[in-house]
């Protein structure tokens, strides 16, 4: 079940939840069963008559809380509103970034080396990517039954292709390829009802992550165009990355003599344990006791830690989510937060896995945000591929960060006793192979898109 | 007015005259720029706007940028910042228009968020005087500022590859080093 579900109350809602689709504000179940779904559209009638079909399946935000059915959702890249024939002031109002694509972005996002676009998997490389169904429940059986009943709704149907299907599942342990928990901090949205205890921080502004409402500078954006469509939507940064899991592993143990040793660099890199909690509650050693509390394990800062000795300033977790860190550069915290709905796939292959296997594994990153094509490229160039925002030169995130082929990857390992020590050797541990901008409509926005001529 | 082969002849006498200065610092001076108009020289990057004023903005701006001057000991509000190399303010065309440059590690219009954030009061306080300043907190902002910038023809860096931080670590760690030295001489 939901770890939200006793933080509810339904007098503080504010924003349309019957209108919103269930993955922007529903947390992924545990465990998770799923599958997405790309799809390419021939035409406009194609298009809209897959769209009709399929939005009865669609889940909204309504009960997002506690609802354990399964989901479904629907997500529209720019290519697929152009192939839908949206109106030109419509297409027009759409940010560039959005309109250029993931591809398009490649230099914003930092993505080069292994991870530039000329290098990614079909069907992402010079894609056609038009529509995405994502697919998700909390057993099995459940996945089974809404896969099915979605893709029912795809039968007697013409004039779209599937170009691709990848399944994804974790374990109640929900942990990423490397075998860590993932998914622990997300920012809480204002007016989705959430009943924050005190001490835990603030909901942000609904602006930020929803269309049609004030952000944390206090105006709603109307930018695309009409808000009859914008308003309730979002958009997706779908970020498929392969885990170069045995470079990981071999990273680990040239650089730790005994398991103890690797645990606690590996815990040093990620900056929570496997359990996910994180080394400033517990920085000597994993506690499992402690992991059974979501929310404890997400109510910490680092105000005693300003040199990094428990929780390193270039570990993945204080780099993608800084908190109280005093950082090199100014930076609202706030403005580069990022709904995290990625999902593994491929299994864990363990801590003993040293080889590569020729097998893939990995993660669908899902980064949801009223400015996730932005807030992806913040993140990327200046808390993820350079370590400047805190004083670390060139220094890269070491989970996310991509190590070209003629580059020596750095880890500063601040030591308790005072001192550091740079850890030289850091691979890309995962290697982007494709991705691409979407825009997840509101029922509203979908409806719309239905009425147009 | 200007042949090519009296600029080819300047140009050789240029190369004759700097034959006993090779260029020695062994770094890479190139600059490029992408849609948003500025220039981009290693980690390094420039803005250049060149916009109208307000009736009387010029002695306006004037009063406000005395403030990020450095107060009585010299220090400034913008250092805070961290990323700012250094900003020009010149009032040009008889009082009418502003030429406004600066030189800053990374993107503008990655930390444009942040500053409507963090310091939005001091982004309006100087950029009033501007004819069409929509507010710093203006969803049409970036829109506004691309509109009124201007891509330099060239731009030369001498240390492409350092940022303020890069810089200002190093200055601590020399200090510190030579610091070092002195004490472990003492008795």
């Amino acid at each position: 079940m939901d770890h939200n579900s006793s933080r509810f109350d339904e007098s503080k809602v504010t924003l349309e939840l019957d209108q919103i689709q269930s993955i922007i504000l529903r947390s992924r179940p545990i465990p998770y069963f799923g599958t997405v779904v790309l799809v390419e559209i021939k035409d406009k009638e194609a298009g809209k008559t897959l769209i009709k079909n399929l939005l009865p399946e669609v889940t909204t935000s309504v009960n997002w809380h506690n609802s354990n059915n399964g989901a479904a959702t629907i997500a529209i890249s720019y290519k697929g509103f152009i192939a839908l024939g949206l109106p030109k002031e419509t297409l027009d109002s759409f940010p560039n970034e959005f309109k250029a694509g993931m591809a398009g972005r490649h230099e914003k996002l930092t993505d080069y080396g292994e991870n530039h676009p000329d290098n990614w998997q079909y069907p992402y490389k010079d894609n056609n990517i038009h529509i995405l169904v994502n697919i998700i429940a909390d057993s099995e059986e459940k996945w089974k039954n809404k896969l099915k009943s979605v893709r029912d709704k795809f039968e007697d149907i013409s004039g779209y292709t599937i170009i691709a299907m990848g399944d994804f599942s974790a374990t109640e342990k929900v942990t990423n390829a490397f075998g860590f928990r993932d998914g622990l901090s997300q920012p809480e949205v204002d007016g989705s009802g959430v009943d924050i205890p005190p001490g835990y921080g603030r909901a942000v502004k609904a602006g930020e992550f929803i269309i049609g409402y004030p952000g944390e500078a206090g105006n709603i954006d109307e930018s695309i165009k009409p808000l009859a469509f914008s308003k309730n939507g979002s958009f997706v940064a779908l970020r498929k990355y392969r885990s170069n899991v045995h470079l990981f592993n071999q990273f680990l143990h040239k650089n730790g003599k005994t398991p103890e040793e690797r645990e606690l660099l590996a815990a040093k890199l990620f900056g929570r344990w496997r359990s996910g909690v994180p080394l400033a509650l517990s920085p000597k050693a994993d506690d499992p006791e402690l992991a059974t509390d979501r929310t404890k394990i997400n109510n910490f800062d680092f105000k005693d830690d300003d040199y990094g000795r428990k929780t390193p300033l270039s570990c993945h977790m204080r780099r993608m989510y800084p908190r109280d860190t005093k950082m090199a550069v100014m930076s609202d915290l706030n403005m580069h937060r990022i709904i995290r709905r990625g999902v593994a796939y491929g299994g864990v292959p363990g801590d003993d896995f040293l080889e590569d296997d020729g097998k893939e594994r990995g993660l669908y990153f899902l980064g949801i945000s009223a400015k996730a094509m932005q807030t992806m490229e913040f993140l990327q160039s200046e808390w993820g591929n350079t370590g400047n925002f805190i004083n670390h030169g060139d220094e890269k995130d070491p989970v996310i960060g991509v190590v070209k082929e003629d580059e020596d990857g750095v880890f500063t390992l601040p030591k308790e006793e005072g001192g550091r020590v740079r850890i030289h050797g850091v691979k890309t541990f995962n290697t982007l192979v494709g991705g691409e901008y979407l825009f997840i409509p509101g029922i509203n926005g979908l409806k719309w898109i239905l009425d147009q001529e | 007015m200007f042949t090519d082969t009296e600029l080819e002849e300047k140009l050789a006498r240029v190369v004759e005259a700097l034959k006993h200065y090779p260029p020695m610092d062994g770094r890479d001076h190139s600059h490029f720029h992408d849609e948003d108009a500025g220039l981009t020289s290693g980690k390094v990057s420039e803005l250049t706007v060149v916009c109208k004023l307000k009736p009387g903005g010029a002695d306006y701006l004037e009063k406000v940028t005395k403030h990020l001057n450095g107060g009585a000991d010299g220090s400034s509000p913008v250092s805070c910042v961290g990323t700012v190399h250094d900003l020009r303010f010149a009032v040009i065309d008889n009082r009418t228009r502003l030429l406004f440059a600066s030189t800053f590690d990374g993107s503008w219009n990655g930390y444009i968020s942040d500053f409507a954030t963090k310091i939005p009061e001091v982004m309006d306080l100087i950029f009033d005087c501007v004819e069409g300043w929509p507010g710093i907190k203006d969803p049409t902002i970036m829109d506004f500022i691309k509109g009124i910038q201007v891509t330099c023809s060239s731009w030369y860096v001498s240390h492409p590859n350092l940022t303020i931080n890069d810089i200002t670590r190093h200055e601590k760690i020399a200090k510190g080093i030579d610091k070092i030295m002195d004490e472990a001489y003492l008795i």
